[in-house]
């Protein structure tokens, strides 16, 4: 129980993880699946960022009289890692508008089914 | 340094510095096919220099590992570098032809921007020697993928791209995970020190270790196709456009495996490797593929769809050749990608004609094409050759050498799963190939549409060399593997 709560950040990082999991993979709402990979990625995020984290360390810019920083090289990997998740979504969610325009839902299991239809 | 030696680094410089140049330009395909062309003689004049030499590393930027990106240059990384801007620019070259038809002119440029795109993202991924650069590669060449899928505005394509790009997200999710992990573990992103600080702890943290192992291998399985993950393949290779599908079936699930691979072999080598039950997962899964990709492509009636699903059952050979985790097997997995991108390449190719000249998309229409189209019918079937495995094609000589390292590591049972997934494959590939040349109904009529011939031929010629010369080629990449 003691390594749980030594380690909050990781454990609810990995909780977040499932959570997002989960949505995206249960779901079949577009839309909330969207929202599970968004999930995901950010307790992704949290995770790298704890582990570079250094309690009552400054943030990486040089100051006069400051002893310790963070460590810069997680916080840097996790800047390009929110800039490709913001390209996926809205690639995702461009794409949803798309198909929403033609089936006129969001529901994947509704798509399929109107296209067993059609075919 | 020389010009020729940074070779891999300035290819994918120029690629994607021209692919933000090309939506400017009037008549896109006239400029993108020189630059692809002579990227590819480039590529060629640094393969043929540097292969069979030491591997060294090239310096993007003034930091030095561990902190800067470097490039790492073996032979591995060089023949697949190769064998994709050789397919990429005779796809192009294709497609040059063909692919306004299809798609539209408009489209074309779209196209031509996102396949640039592509292959750098991919000659990233392959030259890679740090795992976070890989990653953000991986994701570059996901959203490229899908752009090529939904270049074609239909209802099917969209489905299809959402299904690959909320897939491949979970994908890349589980492959940052992994390396958030080992970067948890070991403070590096570079795969050699990786390796260096991951031996000392190996059997203390034996159990983060593999998990991290499997979260790389579900991550890269999921983009590579591995059997049990597959489901987005067959709808997005079905439904993109000839020339995309060809590039996606026969490139894109390349690049996460060889990722996967040098992970297995740089990050945790071979000694870690061997000793979890991970190998197993992995021969589990993949030994799977094989035989039940082939019994799906067997029940398709749509000729796209069953070159997709066999597309699945070949992923399961490179996957077991990774899973037999010996030098030999690696080098196999290897070796059957530079086989089946070409093959798979060209079968989507000739495919796409028969369909532009058929305007069928079943195989039932293929019956007595063969007295129409000798020529396609005949590429057609060289390349069924080498998916069943007919001596000197490339598709037997991994077979041949699949069963060999089988043996080397004691586990003879799996030989079954090789020769079952063989009969398989024949029993798909013969029976268009009969009917294409011997069935006595008159088949369809094609029409006069103009489709490249030349490329398909290379492609076939490329296909011969690559099993007449597969003994040097198989020495090359198990020596840089070892």
């Amino acid at each position: 129980m003691s390594i749980l709560l030594d380690n909050f950040i990781e454990v609810g990082s990995i909780i977040l993880f499932a959570i997002g999991f989960t949505t995206l993979l249960v779901h079949n709402n577009l839309i909330k699946k969207i929202i599970g990979l968004n999930i995901m990625d950010t307790s992704i995020f949290l995770y790298f960022i704890s582990i570079g984290y250094i309690d009552e360390a400054h943030a990486p810019i040089f100051k006069e009289g400051v002893v310790q920083y963070v460590n810069p090289v997680p916080s840097g990997l996790m800047l390009t890692g929110i800039v490709v998740a913001v390209s996926v979504t809205a690639f995702a969610l461009a794409l949803t508008i798309r198909l929403h325009s033609i089936y006129g839902t969001l529901e994947l299991d509704e798509i399929m089914k109107m296209r067993e239809e059609n075919i | 340094m020389s010009l020729i030696s940074v070779a891999p680094l300035v290819i994918i410089l120029l690629l994607l510095i021209s692919s933000f140049v090309l939506p400017f330009l009037k008549k896109p395909i006239k400029t993108s096919l020189p630059i692809l062309g002579a990227l590819t003689l480039y590529a060629w004049i640094h393969g043929l220099t540097y292969l069979g030499k030491d591997m060294y590393t090239i310096q993007a930027g003034h930091a030095e590992p561990p902190f800067g990106i470097a490039l790492r240059v073996s032979a591995v990384e060089i023949v697949i570098g190769l064998l994709f801007m050789t397919v990429t620019t005779l796809i192009i070259w294709f497609s040059a032809q063909q692919f306004h038809r299809e798609v539209g002119e408009k489209q074309q440029k779209t196209f031509l921007v996102l396949v640039h795109l592509l292959v750098a993202s991919l000659l990233g991924i392959v030259y890679t020697q740090d795992l976070f650069n890989g990653f953000v590669f991986i994701e570059v060449s996901t959203l490229a993928a899908c752009g090529i899928i939904v270049v074609k505005n239909k209802a099917d394509n969209i489905k299809a791209a959402v299904k690959y790009l909320i897939l491949s997200s979970l994908g890349s999710g589980l492959v940052l995970m992994g390396i958030a992990y080992l970067y948890a573990l070991t403070g590096y992103l570079d795969m050699n020190y990786i390796h260096e600080a991951l031996v000392p702890i190996a059997s203390e943290k034996s159990r983060m270790i593999l998990i991290s192992m499997v979260l790389f291998m579900t991550g890269a399985g999921i983009k590579s196709a591995l059997f049990p993950m597959h489901i987005w393949l067959p709808d997005a290779h079905t439904a993109a456009p000839g020339a995309s599908s060809a590039l996606l079936s026969g490139l894109v699930i390349k690049a996460p495996a060889v990722y996967f691979l040098k992970v297995c072999v740089m990050v945790y080598g071979y000694n870690m490797i061997n000793q979890t039950a991970f190998l197993q997962l992995i021969l589990l899964f993949s030994g799977t593929g094989m035989i039940v990709g082939s019994l799906f492509a067997r029940t398709q009636k749509n000729m796209k769809r069953m070159i997709a699903y066999s597309s699945v059952a070949q992923m399961g050979y490179i996957f077991f050749g990774i899973g037999l985790g010996t030098p030999a097997g690696m080098a196999i997995a290897v070796y059957h990608m530079l086989g089946h991108g070409v093959t798979k390449a060209t079968l989507f190719l000739v495919a796409s004609t028969f369909i532009d000249k058929l305007k069928s998309y079943e195989l039932s229409s293929l019956k007595g094409v063969g007295r129409e189209m000798p020529f396609e019918m005949a590429v057609f079937t060289l390349c069924g050759f080498s998916m069943v495995g007919i001596p000197i094609l490339p598709g037997f000589i991994s077979k041949w050498n699949l069963a060999l390292a089988t043996i080397e590591t004691g586990q003879v049972w799996l030989l079954a799963i090789i020769l079952v997934s063989s009969v398989l494959n024949a029993a798909y590939y013969f029976p268009v190939t009969i009917n294409g040349f011997f069935s006595d109904e008159e088949g369809l009529k094609p029409n006069d549409n103009h489709v490249a011939k030349a490329p398909l031929a290379v492609l076939t010629a490329l296909l011969v060399l690559l099993g007449a010369l597969s003994g040097p080629i198989l020495k090359l990449i198990e020596a840089a593997l070892t």
